[in-house]
């Protein structure tokens, strides 16, 4: 099962992105909490591609069996100038306390959310992609 | 898209006891949402406030900076912020951005309400 979608810049539009994720996740079996978590990491993973892409982005989501343990797989993928994703900070409840801006929690949350990501990302090209397994813990 | 819309009411359930129940998207809006109405019952003189999220199954990160900012605010008048009904996932990323450290989470309203007006008849 292969879903692409072709997302524009528009308010809310990651919804879309999230009810693709409970629609796939659902049919491959996965816990209501397995579909929830990789919903939010979907919306933040699509946030931050509006927000740095520089124009429509593409989402991905197929299922795959590594090593004989099912899981979903979504990629979101922009066009914006990139980034180096070592140089990304992890964020934490400390650095924001107190500071004005509260922003930044994007990729943590996506790292925390799911069982595997991968960034890789050049001028052009930003490819972020996720895997969260249909018998992942809570 | 649209059950995802926010609904939000508040009320002053006792002397100095805010209650506010969210339901649907806690994107910028929704948070900014839930703030106004926190701000409204904090000046109204409420340091306790719950904040009920029955009804709500997906958020953002921006949307719980703004509830961020809620808990300094209370924080800063000694105040106490709660939260009720999470999902396991709303759960875990109030965990990862540190919401928990200064809030405390009840898996109800009515364990919340009976916690913190010390009163098991609410």
């Amino acid at each position: 099962m292969d879903v692409v979608l072709h997302l524009p810049v528009v308010p809310n539009v990651e919804l879309v992105a999230a009810k693709a994720v409970e629609t796939v996740g659902g049919a491959l079996g996965m816990h209501q909490t397995g579909i929830e978590a990789a919903s939010v990491a979907i919306v933040e993973a699509c946030l931050n591609a509006m927000e740095h892409g520089g124009g429509q982005m593409v989402v991905r989501m197929s299922s795959e069996n590594p090593e004989g343990k099912s899981c979903l797989v979504i990629e979101v993928e922009d066009q914006g100038e990139g980034f180096d994703p070592a140089e990304a900070p992890r964020n934490s409840a400390s650095r924001v306390h107190g500071c004005t801006s509260k922003r930044g929690w994007g990729l943590t949350l996506i790292r925390e959310l799911m069982d595997e990501v991968q960034i890789r990302s050049n001028p052009g090209q930003t490819l972020v992609r996720m895997r969260k397994y249909v018998e992942s813990a809570p | 898209m649209n059950d995802e819309q926010m609904r939000l009411s508040k009320d002053v359930v006792s002397e100095g006891f805010g209650l506010i129940a969210a339901a649907g998207y806690i994107n910028n809006e929704g948070g900014q949402a839930i703030a106004d109405a926190a701000t409204e019952l904090i000046d109204g003189g409420c340091g306790t406030l719950l904040i009920d999220l029955e009804g709500t199954r997906i958020i953002n990160s921006i949307g719980v900076s703004i509830l961020l900012e809620i808990m300094e605010k209370l924080l800063e008048d000694k105040g106490q912020l709660a939260f009720c009904n999470l999902t396991p996932t709303i759960s875990k990323t109030f965990e990862i951005m540190g919401l928990v450290q200064y809030a405390t989470i009840f898996p109800d309203r009515d364990t919340a309400r009976s916690e913190l007006m010390g009163d098991a008849s609410v």
